[in-house]
């Protein structure tokens, strides 16, 4: 029996790893960092680092050479057994692998804000050439009632799944209800109608409430109230923004967030007809819970 | 046994030391904001990591599996004998197998340290990320419900992945592994029951991990610190043409380092700012390459091969992809 250092801290950081997504998954934060529909494979991920973790302890105290009877001593093909000597070069690649842990731990995972907005390029660019695109000719419905994920090979789930019945009834209420609410479960849906069709949303009166960014060159009154929406996890977050009009825009920061209600009319921006809220009352809000929004995904019969 | 293994890692220290000078230095230039975006720059990258892990793992469990039960023997017997054959192969076999582009990487080195010639190895690491039911699926979905997408992506990215595969044979003889020292002989001396098989196929599993994850977690800090703090619009700089705008297109994908079964929803929001061709080298090319799977395959294979695989892959796709142009 020998004490194998190498192997005892390897077998620590897998236990830390094993901590670290035990702890995402409990408390939740999960949900800051990935699209929820992805957090079953994440827990399979989860599951393995604990199969790795048992098996690395049995190698902590383990007689020499017993530990590597598939390799025999000859073996050269360079991959890290841990057992060579401790050195600098590996001190810092033991450091590389527990510092995303510390930063993990150590920090709140940040809510996405107006610079990460900024950094995604104008959102108006984003949106209304749309009409223009060879590749955007199918109607909404199309576009959403897919039903990728139920056969898949690769179990997930999605917090925003809706039946194809309750999802028809949210976009009908589209089109007759009185108010547009922007719900966060079918969010991506209505942003997307409203900026295909502006103008046949014209004296609707809209529920938002959303985060404030700005560009560069807006007048007073304008700030646009936005959302980011995560299809896999946070680093492919895209932002989905209306701009909005009301007296004292200029007064709000960016990144408060704001519940808005106003009436929906056109306007023209960089040559494009995009919509705009002209706002008849808004008010500051707390960030919510769940700040982001996912696209909608609807269940096959 | 650590000696080769100790300056290979020096490249790699010092290929991210020079990138994290570059970017301080750079930084001024195209930095949007200040030091307080550190808490989204850490969001950013934690995520990125969080989202590929599972893939690893899975990959390394794979290499795991390949070390411990499969032989020299076997591969010999699957890979035909003539070039195009072998490389036709192995680019369907990666096309019918669901990976990532960091996942591949540790079965690739497995199955080329198993015998798997060159060409081979590369035609697999470059269709596995690329053409599987998942990314065919997203692109579908993310495009709205338009075939023409994927089945461009698909079939460009499966002929650029043949023709890049093919140059490789004739360009290269050996393996380009950096540890050649592998002896053939000795992995099917013994024949240990299989409890102790399957607890070698995770010992290997888990020195995989260790070996892989560190260039995974230096390459998504770098990726995280591109999209903290470099304005997208940055690039618009460069000019409007549609190469100028391909070429763009080929960078971005590089350095976001975006899971290939994520980036389609990427390149679709880019869509209006860019015309399809451009599009269409954005999701071709993210797959067969980038930043943080470059930082692994410098540590798998010799430097010099990588850096004629990465130009090799940059020009065909960008070639291939500006000839859908014509069509």
């Amino acid at each position: 029996m020998k004490f194998h250092l190498q192997h005892f801290i390897k077998a620590v950081i897998l236990g830390v790893f094993v901590l670290f997504f035990i702890d995402l998954h409990s408390t939740g934060t999960i949900m800051k960092y990935i699209n929820p529909k992805y957090e079953n494979i994440s827990k399979l991920a989860a599951g393995i680092f604990i199969l790795l973790f048992f098996i690395q302890l049995f190698r902590i105290f383990q007689r020499k050479g017993k530990g590597h009877h598939h390799c025999g001593p000859s073996c050269h093909h360079g991959h890290d057994h841990g057992n060579e000597q401790f050195n600098l070069s590996r001190l810092f690649s033991y450091s590389v692998m527990v510092f995303p842990i510390i930063t993990g731990f150590a920090f709140e995972p940040a809510i996405l804000n107006s610079t990460i907005a900024s950094n995604k390029g104008s959102i108006f660019s984003q949106v209304n050439q749309k009409e223009t695109s060879p590749l955007n000719e199918t109607t909404l419905t199309d576009k959403e009632n897919i039903d990728i994920y139920s056969s898949d090979h690769v179990p997930l789930v999605n917090n925003n799944y809706l039946s194809n019945e309750e999802y028809e009834k949210k976009l009908s209420l589209l089109e007759q209800s009185e108010t547009i609410q922007m719900q966060d479960d079918i969010f991506g849906s209505y942003y997307e109608a409203l900026n295909e069709n502006p103008t046949e949303y014209v004296g609707r009166t809209i529920q938002m409430s959303g985060f404030v960014f700005k560009e560069d060159g807006f007048n007073s009154n304008q700030l646009v109230l936005s959302r980011f929406m995560i299809t896999h996890c946070i680093a492919d977050a895209s932002i989905l923004g209306i701009l909005t009009e009301f007296e004292g825009a200029n007064t709000l920061k960016e990144d408060t967030w704001l519940e808005i209600e106003g009436v929906l009319d056109v306007t023209n921006y960089g040559g494009y007809e995009i919509p705009v809220i002209k706002a008849t009352g808004w008010k500051v809000i707390d960030e919510p819970t769940e700040p982001y929004v996912y696209p909608v995904l609807t269940l096959a019969e | 046994m650590s000696y080769s293994q100790k300056s290979s890692f020096n490249l790699s220290t010092i290929i991210f030391l020079l990138l994290v000078v570059g970017f301080i230095f750079f930084s001024p230039f195209f930095v949007t904001e200040e030091w307080s975006s550190l808490p989204q720059l850490n969001t950013i990258f934690l995520s990125i990591l969080i989202e590929a892990i599972p893939f690893v793992l899975i990959g390394v469990l794979i290499a795991g599996f390949i070390q411990i039960f499969i032989t020299e023997e076997h591969i010999k017997s699957w890979i035909p004998k003539s070039k195009v054959k072998a490389v036709f192969m192995s680019c369907i076999v990666g096309a019918l197998f669901p990976a990532c582009e960091c996942g591949i990487v540790p079965i690739v080195r497995k199955l080329i340290d198993k015998g798997v010639p060159l060409y081979a190895g590369v035609g697999f690491l470059l269709t596995g990320p690329l053409i599987n039911p998942i990314v065919i699926l997203s692109t579908y979905m993310a495009f709205g419900n338009d075939l023409r997408m994927a089945l461009l992506r698909m079939g460009v990215g499966f002929v650029a992945a043949l023709a890049i595969a093919l140059v490789i044979s004739f360009l290269f003889k050996s393996n380009q592994l950096k540890h050649k020292e592998h002896s053939v002989t000795k992995s099917k001396v013994k024949h240990p029951p299989l409890y102790q098989r399957v607890k070698g196929m995770f010992e290997h599993s888990i020195d995989e991990f260790f070996d892989m994850s560190k260039y995974l977690i230096i390459g998504a800090f770098v990726a995280a610190g591109l999209q903290t703090f470099v304005a997208a619009q940055a690039l618009l700089a460069f000019g409007d043409s549609v190469y100028h705008s391909t070429i763009v297109m080929m960078a971005l994908a590089f350095f976001l380092s975006l899971c290939s079964e994520a980036d389609a929803f990427i390149g679709a929001s880019f869509r209006n700012l860019f015309p399809t061709t451009s599009i269409l080298a954005f999701l071709v090319y993210g797959p067969m390459i980038d930043l943080k799977n470059t930082i692994m395959l410098l540590s798998v294979f010799k430097a010099k091969f990588v850096f004629v695989l990465f130009l090799l892959i940059t020009t065909i796709v960008f070639l291939f992809v500006s000839l859908t142009s014509f069509l």
